[in-house]
């Protein structure tokens, strides 16, 4: 008779025979540090987190940029890819991968080859964020480009705003969301006219019809 | 030219490109003349005296006094650190990406005197995620300095070290919260930490740890050149010094303006940001980013933008981030907006954050749905209160404060959209072209 | 150590409380009899995490109010836990912890004896104001075959991953994801694999951690709890059976501080699945299975062995303390034999064990909390001894001790060890010799490098493993002296036993020379091997074997089925029909620890009282009782006839155990040492000798020396740890010695000196105790990437191992600790034991790759 007879008899949600979860279980082998041997780490991989532990008087504290190099090299933090950080790490792989699903822009799903992040928090909202949101989204069906809304990215002087493979663009219109895609996928450089990083001290531009008066309250 | 009542003291020459450079940060502003002289002839008092003199207040969002926080660290050789936060995650303030995309040296140089000041040996930038191309610019200017032997062994001859790293989060908001900022760079996930001990007795790797926000930081070179009394001729009595302010939302020229800390907030909106768009008018304002308790225009409008006015108007200046709304958009929707952002961000260690948030926002969609009652604002009210003083940090009481001030300021506006809701006409009204009224970048 | 702590004194509504400086508000209102409500907080998780906020209080002069889990006492403190801001407070907080729970309380297993139902009737708002929907995910599902989670009843209060890692230290368990949706869980969505894992349900504040053995079997009004002792290993954990119709549905901790803190493994928690196994010997058999009245199996077993007089021999495991005496009585007394041990290879003279046993030497189990530094020498606690593995843990991460693994086998705790030493198997003696000259005489040998360690600590406690056999144990007298753990306050050694009360039982008398209470004895017996090779020679003619399974769990299996087969007349005494079992003409049933009534001697001395809790199966009789009559047919009367005349005589015939009661037993037990019997131990008064660890006439390597008369160290083992960067601590916190002179000769046929070790799952634990049987280990053969290069072999590759006329067959396993030119194989395996390679000497074993099987 089984141990666990009468296990689940009264709900009918629990697996109540024991074998078909024994045969779900991979391995009785506790998930613990791997063995570099085991883990077959490339070998520029394993240099560059060794050289992040090196900056920080305490290893563990190269776990973000070491999950960082892991996604650059595979897209995302595959879990192969966790055991092989955590094998040169000497930690666990679920500590791991607890720290990267904490954080946003760390991927424990595998996400496309480019990222945009859509800002839809308060002051993109105000100037059409969930607009744009959308237009990335049509714009990128069918592409692998990962297109998620996000919280302030903090350029709320460009709003509404997204962030393409990690650089700023704004103030961006729904209809150049197909544009910035097609130069995306094909090479191109991208809106280079709506890149934050060449715009001026908003105190530098001149904006017509900015009257400034102080007087419409 | 930038306008009369900007005053440029953290943006010298902050429109010219090459001030991200050492090169250009010497021949623009003199720079890095001031960590030699303190490297080279000043006491770890003397650096100090200057700062609490200075009366300089933290710039990212709690206000406290710069030097006194410095001077809390214990003497003694225990390895201290040093925190610059540059995590800027708070919806409405982009102050310290600008002054890291502009100026970083003005930064490194610092974060190497209040290192001093404080007796910190390892100095790190938590810079958020997001801000990669400003954490290039960093990583280049910390080289840079590094080969100039402004950071590193035996600074400038002196026999002072001090290393400084930059360190890339991963998208939180919470990681900006001293103490989260702290587990994150050790590691961990950025869970915010009991408090006490704080962290200038305890903090990074449990040794005593000075944390400051980059634009706190990026005023100490010129503090301890130019001197307390300098300083003081900006600002207030309460509030010295200037400010780079952040506006944006409904205005028609948002962005980064450095001003004289009490400036009226009527000029900040009005002449600096340009007012609002074309036939708009203002109808409130968050004064200190998303987490201050709004204001309505006519109780904002007349108040000098500084850390006492603020409080005394029931708010507060926080990171010096003023987001405008306008007469087209819906509170209910905002509120919602940002009980979303603070729900999305919290950590999930306490419960009264972490169900506080999640219930709030599920109340206030079924607002904006039509599916509540008056009854239902009471509860939101009631739950704000519940929240306030209960968490382990203040995410929590950062989206209350908003939310129960939009709930009691606007509850009339509330009703109504629930009403219309509930006839399903949808109050919130899009902006239709937004980047038409914006300068474009050239 | 500490200093000692300033009594403070506070008000806490109104009362006056007078706490300990440090302590924190929690536990001082406690003491005060103030209850203040709490989820997430727990002492024995380590620091508060002040996360869940139900335990919010007002303190005079602070604004805010303060998590009171977290706030240590200051004298003068004036603390309110009922006002209406704390009483909004904590309505607050359990209307938020509901705000996502499922409130699915009838169909939950905690149901009744939940903290949360209970702080929600107590503290709580008494309505709900949720109206919206609740989070889901899906449930229930299996965290491992063990434990079910159901993600929407946990409330976060972060308890289970804090003891995954800061007790159990396996970091699997961990949250994931962030805010409302955070979760438990585990890597990749693996099983979560631990075995202390059961102890993540004991501490669920909810019922979102409930034990697959035990969902849906009872309510909390269906069952009685009863404490009892835990008798599956040497920690003997003290433990709650929850008990329904007289069966063990549940096995729960019953927090004792002086002996496991509050934890037990999941051996002690699921084994009790065991007790109802098929192969469970549940009445009295004779030869072929037959079974028998008791009557008739004691009259039987009576007549074959005075047939035998003077020519029986017992030898004795799992038994209690009283059950120990009436063997030794039966033999001694019955039939005038001293042929007797109750260790599995023999072991050191009556006059090692009683310098060993004097108080000055000995460490207590909390000892090891505030020991400076702790030497782990020849065990692997995981293995044999699973809760002192938490302890040293502890002991290292809460209080900073140093730790020093000296073994033969990397093990569980060399990541965490400040320097590590590795010995080839079979030269325990000759390193323990090693390092009790490089600590006291600071002479420069392989030992140096860990005794630096040692001699700069203060306060050292040795937790030594009887393994390393009869001459190093005796060495291990004069590495005591050297560490002056005698004379050092706190410092002392602490014995991991093979067996489960092999204290209790060598002072019980089942000991080939001495008898109850150590008494030396004129007449000597035979100790274990000597009964074994007595046996083969015919010098013996029958045997009694209590609670011991020679077949399976001791060396060199195929002599002892030799003298098994010798032997005119078996006697046994066991749980489950094994094949030792099967050797017997006759086979009288065991109970298991749930069952039996008895004392039992923790390896510190503690007497523990195991208790009965369930009804014995079938026609099981008490122990005590079974063995009293046999004696009284035997012709010797004890004047046993219950239990407590049985621990009566006990407590008579051990002069140190003479003023221990039952009452004063209790249900945490006494250290005999602490009583005012204590100095009846023989040879007490005599300062314990010192041992000059110098000396040269020390006890020789004689009986491990290697008969091929080979170097005295195997090559490659003498080293101290193996690769840079093997151990799991940080390498600089590490000291390392390169391997020696170990380059392997060229040619040298493929042969490795091959050591044993015991897994802490092999056996009937995995055997037969369905729930665990997805742990049943099989066997590996573990060796160095060096060897495996060498031997061309890769993880996982099948191989056979070859020693004389054995083999068996392993799967190859390469692990970067191993040392080179040794390799270890598991005991007790079903079908690929290592105790058929062995042969009482050091062996090396002949290592082939089998030929890929196509499937
Ligand atoms: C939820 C939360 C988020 C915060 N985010 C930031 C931030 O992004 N940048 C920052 O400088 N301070 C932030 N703070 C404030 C910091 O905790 C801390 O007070 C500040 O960095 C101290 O620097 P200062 O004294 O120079 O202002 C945040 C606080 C909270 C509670
Ligand atoms: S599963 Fe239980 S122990 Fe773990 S966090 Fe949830 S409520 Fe706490
Ligand atoms: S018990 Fe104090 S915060 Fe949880």
């Amino acid at each position: 008779m089984s141990p666990v007879d009468g296990a689940g008899a009264s709900n009918p949600n629990l697996p109540v025979d024991r074998s078909v979860t024994e045969g779900r279980t991979p391995s009785t082998d506790p998930q613990q540090i791997p063995e570099l041997q085991e883990v077959d780490c490339p070998p520029e991989l394993r240099e560059r987190i060794e050289m992040l532990m090196a900056r920080y008087p305490e290893k563990n504290s190269a776990s973000i940029p070491a999950l960082w190099a892991v996604q650059e090299r595979y897209g995302w933090c595959t879990p192969e890819g966790i055991r092989q950080a955590a094998a040169v790490m000497r930690v666990t792989p679920a500590y791991l991968e607890s720290v990267a699903s904490f954080y946003d822009l760390l991927h424990t799903t595998r996400v496309g080859e480019h990222r945009i992040e859509v800002c839809t928090n308060i002051s993109c909202w105000m100037r059409g964020g969930d607009e744009l949101l959308d237009a990335f989204r049509a714009a990128a069906a069918g592409e692998d480009v990962f297109v998620t809304g996000f919280e302030c990215l903090g350029a709320c002087d460009i709003a509404p705003m997204a962030a393409i493979d990690q650089r700023y663009f704004g103030p961006l219109l729904p209809g150049e969301a197909q544009t910035a895609i097609d130069q995306l996928l094909s090479g191109d450089a991208v809106l280079p006219e709506k890149s934050l990083e060449k715009r001026p001290l908003a105190g530098d531009v001149q904006v017509p019809g900015a009257s400034g008066d102080g007087s419409a309250a | 030219m930038p306008h009369q009542l900007e005053t440029r003291v953290l943006l010298e020459g902050a429109e010219d490109p090459r001030l991200a450079t050492l090169q250009g940060y010497k021949d623009i502003v003199g720079g890095y003349a001031t960590l030699e002289r303190a490297y080279k002839e000043m006491e770890q008092d003397e650096v100090l005296k200057a700062l609490e003199d200075s009366g300089l207040r933290g710039r990212g969002g709690a206000g406290f006094s710069m030097g006194k926080k410095a001077s809390f660290l214990p003497r003694g050789d225990m390895p201290k650190y040093l925190c610059c936060n540059a995590d800027e995650s708070e919806p409405g303030a982009f102050k310290d990406r600008e002054l890291m995309q502009r100026n970083p040296h003005q930064l490194v140089e610092g974060i190497a005197i209040a290192a001093l000041a404080s007796g910190a040996g390892h100095a790190f930038i938590f810079i958020r995620g997001e801000y990669d191309s400003q954490a290039d610019v960093l990583d280049a200017a910390v080289a840079e300095a590094y080969g100039a032997g402004y950071l590193g062994k035996d600074i400038l001859g002196t026999g002072r070290d001090l290393e400084l790293v930059v360190h890339r989060g991963a998208g939180a908001y919470i990681c900006g919260e001293e103490t989260a900022l702290l587990d994150a760079l050790e590691g961990k996930r950025g869970n915010p930490r009991l408090k006490p001990p704080f962290p200038a007795v305890q903090g990074l790797y449990g040794g005593p740890t000075l944390i400051n926000n980059v634009e706190t930081l990026s005023n100490v070179p010129r503090i301890v050149a130019k001197g307390a009394e300098w300083f003081r001729q900006y600002g207030t009595e309460q509030s010295p010094g200037t400010k780079v302010v952040s506006i944006s939302g409904g205005v028609r020229r948002p962005g980064n303006y450095e001003i004289s800390l009490g400036l009226p907030t009527r000029d900040l909106i009005y002449d600096l940001a340009g007012g609002p768009l074309p036939g708009r008018r203002v109808k409130a304002i968050y004064p200190g980013g998303s987490s201050s308790p709004v204001l309505t225009a006519a109780e904002a409008m007349d108040l000098p933008y500084s850390f006492e006015a603020m409080a005394g108007a029931g708010s507060m200046l926080g990171s010096g981030s003023v987001i405008v709304a306008d007469d087209t958009v819906s509170i209910p929707h905002m509120a919602l907006r940002t009980a979303r952002f603070y729900h999305h961000e919290s950590c999930g260690k306490c419960a009264p954050c972490r169900e506080g948030t999640n219930w709030t926002v599920k109340m206030l969609e079924r607002v904006v749905r039509g599916e509540a009652t008056p009854m239902d604002l009471d509860i939101i009210s009631s739950v704000q209160e519940n929240i306030m003083g209960n968490c382990l940090c203040v995410l929590g009481d950062s989206m209350a404060m908003p939310v129960s001030a939009m709930v009691r300021k606007f509850r009339g506006e509330f009703e109504q959209v629930m009403a219309e809701a509930a006839e399903g006409i949808d109050p919130h009204v899009v902006v239709d072209a937004p980047a038409e009224t914006l300068g474009a970048a050239t | 150590m500490s200093p000692e702590k300033r009594e403070v004194t506070l008000t806490i509504d109104g009362r006056e409380v007078t706490a300990t400086e440090g302590e924190m508000l929690h536990d001082a209102a406690r003491e005060g009899d103030v209850e203040i409500p709490v989820f997430c907080y727990e002492p024995k998780l380590g620091a508060p995490v002040g996360a869940c906020r139900m335990c919010l209080v007002e303190i005079e002069g602070i604004p805010k109010l303060q998590t009171s889990c977290s706030t240590p006492v200051r004298d003068g403190m004036v603390v309110h836990t009922r006002t209406e801001q704390v009483k909004t407070a904590q309505n607050a907080v359990i209307e938020f912890l509901l705000v996502n729970h499922p409130l699915d309380c009838p169909v939950c297993d905690k149901g009744g004896e939940c903290p949360l139902q209970d702080n929600t009737m107590g503290w709580g708002p008494g309505k709900s104001r949720v109206i919206d929907e609740k989070r889901h995910f899906e449930k229930p599902i299996e965290l491992s075959p063990l434990v079910a989670i159901d993600r929407e009843r946990c409330i976060l209060c972060y308890r289970c991953v804090r003891f995954s890692q800061e007790v159990s230290e396996d970091s699997q368990l961990q949250l994931l994801d962030r805010g409302d949706r955070t979760y438990v869980g585990t890597f990749d969505d693996r099983p979560y694999v631990s075995p202390f894992q059961g102890n993540i349900t004991d501490i669920c504040p909810v019922g979102a951690l409930t034990n697959y053995t035990y969902r849906f079997r009872a309510r909390p009004w269906d069952i009685e709890q009863a404490g009892s002792v835990c008798t599956l290993c040497p920690s003997q954990c003290n433990v709650s059976f929850t008990v329904r119709d007289e069966k063990v549905k549940r096995v729960i901790t019953r927090d004792n501080e002086d002996v496991d803190d509050g934890w037990i493994c999941d051996k002690g928690r699921y084994g009790f699945e065991m007790f109802n196994a098929a192969e469970r010997v549940t009445e009295p058999r004779t030869k072929g299975g037959g079974k028998v009245s008791y009557e008739d199996a004691i009259a039987k077993a009576a007549s074959g062995l005075k047939a035998r007089l003077g020519k029986v021999a017992a030898i004795v495991g799992d038994a209690s303390n009283e059950e120990g005496f009436l063997i030794q009585e039966i033999l001694r007394q019955g039939l005038h034999s001293s042929s007797i041990d109750s260790r599995p290879a023999g072991g050191p003279g009556i006059d090692t064990i009683l310098e060993l046993a004097n108080p000055a030497r000995q460490a207590k189990v909390a000892d090891i909390d505030d020991a400076d530094a702790i030497l782990v020498l020849g065990t692997d606690p995981m293995g044999s001894s699973p809760i002192l593995d938490l302890r040293i843990r502890k002991a290292i991460r809460r209080n900073g001790a140093r730790l020093v693994v000296a073994t033969e086998r990397p093990t569980a705790l060399d990541g965490g060890a400040e320097a590590i030493a590795r010995y080839a198997p079979g030269q325990a003696s000759y390193f323990v010799g090693a390092l009790a000259a490089a600590v006291g005489g600071g002479v420069e040998n392989i030992a140096t490098p860990v005794a630096e360690t040692l001699r700069e600590a203060g306060k050292v406690v040795v937790v030594w493993g009887e393994r390393i056999g009869a001459s190093a144990t005796n060495e291990l007298l004069g590495l005591a002296d050297a560490l002056n753990v005698s004379t050092t306050e706190g410092a002392g050694l602490l014995e991991i036993p093979e067996t489960a009360n092999a204290r209790g039982l060598r002072e019980a008398g089942v000991l080939p020379d001495a008898g109850p209470g150590l008494g030396a004895l004129a007449l000597q017996g035979r100790g274990t091997e000597e009964i074994r090779q007595a046996l083969i020679d015919g010098d013996l003619d029958g045997v009694i074997l209590v609670g011991v399974d020679p077949l399976r769990d001791f060396g060199d299996t195929a002599a002892w089925t030799k003298a098994l087969d010798a032997a005119s007349f078996v006697v046994a005494f066991s749980t489950f029909a094994t094949a030792t079992a099967g050797k017997a003409d006759v086979l009288f049933p065991l109970e298991t620890h749930a069952e039996k009534d008895g004392t039992v001697t923790h390896p510190d001395g503690r007497l523990q009282r195991v208790r009965p809790a369930a009804g014995r199966p079938g026609d099981i009789r008490p122990g005590w009782q079974t063995l009293a009559n046999l004696s009284l047919a035997l012709g010797h009367d004890t004047g046993v006839t219950s239990q407590p005349t049985a621990f009566a005589a006990l407590t008579n015939a051990v002069p140190f155990y003479a003023s221990i009661t039952d009452e004063a037993i209790g249900g945490r037990g006494i250290r005999w040492q602490d009583t005012a019997s204590a100095s009846s131990l023989p040879g007490f008064e005599r300062q314990p000798e010192q041992h000059d660890p110098t000396a040269s006439d020390r006890p020789g390597l004689k009986d491990e020396a290697d008969p091929s008369g080979g170097e005295i160290h195997a090559p490659g083992a003498d080293a101290t740890a193996s690769a840079p960067d093997a151990g799991a601590g940080s390498p600089d916190t590490q000291r390392e010695r390169a391997s020696g002179e170990s380059v392997p000769v060229a040619g040298a046929p493929a042969t490795l000196a091959l050591g044993t070790y015991r897994d802490i799952w092999s056996g009937p634990i995995t055997e037969l105790n369905p729930p665990l049987k997805f742990l049943k280990p099989t066997q590996h053969l573990e060796l160095s990437p060096a060897d495996a290069h060498r031997l061309g072999l890769a993880s996982g590759d099948k191989v056979r191992v070859t020693q004389g006329d054995h083999s068996l067959e392993a799967t190859a396993l390469i692990k970067e600790r191993t040392p080179e030119g040794v390799c270890f194989l598991a005991e007790a395996i079903t079908g690929a034991n290592a105790n058929g390679l062995l042969n009482g000497h050091q062996v090396r074993v002949q290592i082939e790759k089998l030929a890929e099987v196509t499937a």
